[in-house]
């Protein structure tokens, strides 16, 4: 029997691992804009972050049938998207920039991924602009972390299994995350007053 | 930079699990208690839960029409290389011909037709050759391709030894931007190409001959001799 939209993920999945085409249509097209959301406050919104969610999902369809159910579908999606990410980051700044980062330091060495053009932050607005270059511009360790947690709303028992870093780990990299675009941002009325 | 300094011991955790929402009801009348006592303190957490706000606010990306069609494409099953030849068979095609296009065609029939013919005496004619073994004649012989892609991350070899399936050969980086691999193989003649990154289909450039295949690209051919028709 065809799945619809309405199936759950796991359903999806199976139907996906005997073959069936159209349900992993389904399955990509419910988690495109996730996965699109973490590669482009990840990588920026250049060209890479499409093509990094797109190579997540080929990679994720490679992968299917060792896909034991372990974790949810969207955690697992997650994860590669994740480490998609990371070889980007590590391929950009060979050399330059540690992405074990941990130091507050981190925030002046990563320069944001966009060009500061006036059209975007019309479009955009000034306040979500900077912030969206703020996010970029934090250590990756701590972005993926703040990414997940603020942008995508997962809790850290998911990130942890994600991440594959503890928990406790976890909370302290999202603590110094928001308390660095607190600074970042302070000049601006809408996040400092 | 607020002068908030971290304030007495143990304000920072409480902050941290208040944004969290980990604080038990006795955490939480700590916490307000501090912030009404410390200036600086409630300046920050308000600050913070600023910054949550608009985080919260932040568009999603918007999804390109074609994302999905292209994942799909991405992961589309290629063709074994059976299918491709059934399909190029079968497939209807309209034959445009004219006069002096028919008559250059019965041209080359006709002198293909004497050129087999003189060769078919020719051979009746000459003693054979010494002739390898069986073994030896269809013996696998280890061919090395190589590519030069410095951008790429992988690249793999798709071709009719490998049922077109590009992820049973990858290729092994060598040198600066050079890939590499060696398979075995026994005398024939075999079409492949290369597959960059999981998705760009190139001919061979170093290929000695390359072949239409059908589908508007070229496929390299590669022309495997065993030991001892190399030395002929």
């Amino acid at each position: 029997m065809a799945l619809d939209g309405a199936a759950d993920d796991a359903a999806l999945v199976r139907a996906s691992q005997r073959g069936d085409r159209d349900a992993f249509g389904i399955l990509v097209s419910r988690h495109a804009t996730s996965v699109l959301s973490v590669t482009t406050r990840m990588l920026g919104p250049t060209a890479d972050a499409e093509d990094v969610a797109q190579e997540a999902f080929v990679a994720a369809y490679k992968a299917l049938h060792g896909f034991q159910f372990e974790a949810k579908f969207s955690t697992w999606l997650y994860r590669i998207a994740v480490n998609k990410c990371t070889d980007v980051l590590r391929a950009r700044r060979p050399g330059t920039v540690s992405l074990d980062a941990t130091d507050e330091d981190g925030v002046t060495s990563w320069e944001p991924a966009d060009e500061d053009t006036p059209h975007r932050a019309l479009e955009q607005g000034e306040l979500a602009w900077e912030l969206d270059q703020g996010i970029q511009a934090l250590p990756p360790l701590y972005r993926e972390s703040f990414v997940l947690r603020h942008i995508e709303g997962l809790g850290y028992d998911e990130m942890s299994t994600i991440l594959g870093v503890h928990r406790d780990t976890l909370k302290m990299r999202v603590y110094k995350a928001r308390n660095i675009l607190c600074q970042s941002l302070a000049h601006l009325d809408g996040v400092r007053r | 930079m607020r002068d908030h300094e971290m304030n007495p011991a143990g304000s920072d955790e409480l902050v941290q699990r208040y944004l969290d929402q980990e604080l038990s009801g006795d955490e939480r009348v700590q916490l307000l208690v501090r912030l009404g006592r410390d200036h600086a303190l409630r300046e920050h957490v308000i600050d913070l839960e600023k910054l949550m706000l608009e985080v919260r606010r932040l568009p999603r990306p918007m999804v390109p029409d074609t994302f999905v069609a292209r994942v799909m494409d991405l992961t589309a099953p290629t063709p074994a290389a059976w299918r491709r030849v059934f399909d190029v068979l079968w497939t209807p095609h309209a034959l445009h011909w004219n006069l002096a296009g028919a008559t250059a065609a019965l041209a080359l029939l006709v002198a293909g037709a004497l050129v087999s013919r003189e060769l078919f005496w020719q051979r009746a004619s000459t003693p054979a050759p010494a002739v390898a073994t069986a073994l030896d004649a269809s013996a696998p012989v280890l061919v090395r391709l190589v590519v030069v892609q410095p951008d790429a991350t992988t690249v793999e070899l798709a071709g009719d030894f490998n049922g077109w399936d590009p992820r049973r050969t990858p290729l092994e980086q060598t040198t600066s931007g050079a890939w590499a691999v060696t398979i075995p193989l026994e005398p024939g003649r075999y079409e492949y190409m290369f597959v960059v990154d999981g998705k760009q289909w190139i001919a061979d450039p170093f290929a000695v001959e390359q072949s239409d295949d059908g589908f508007g690209s070229r496929n390299a051919v590669l022309d495997v001799r065993s030991p001892a028709e190399a030395s002929l």
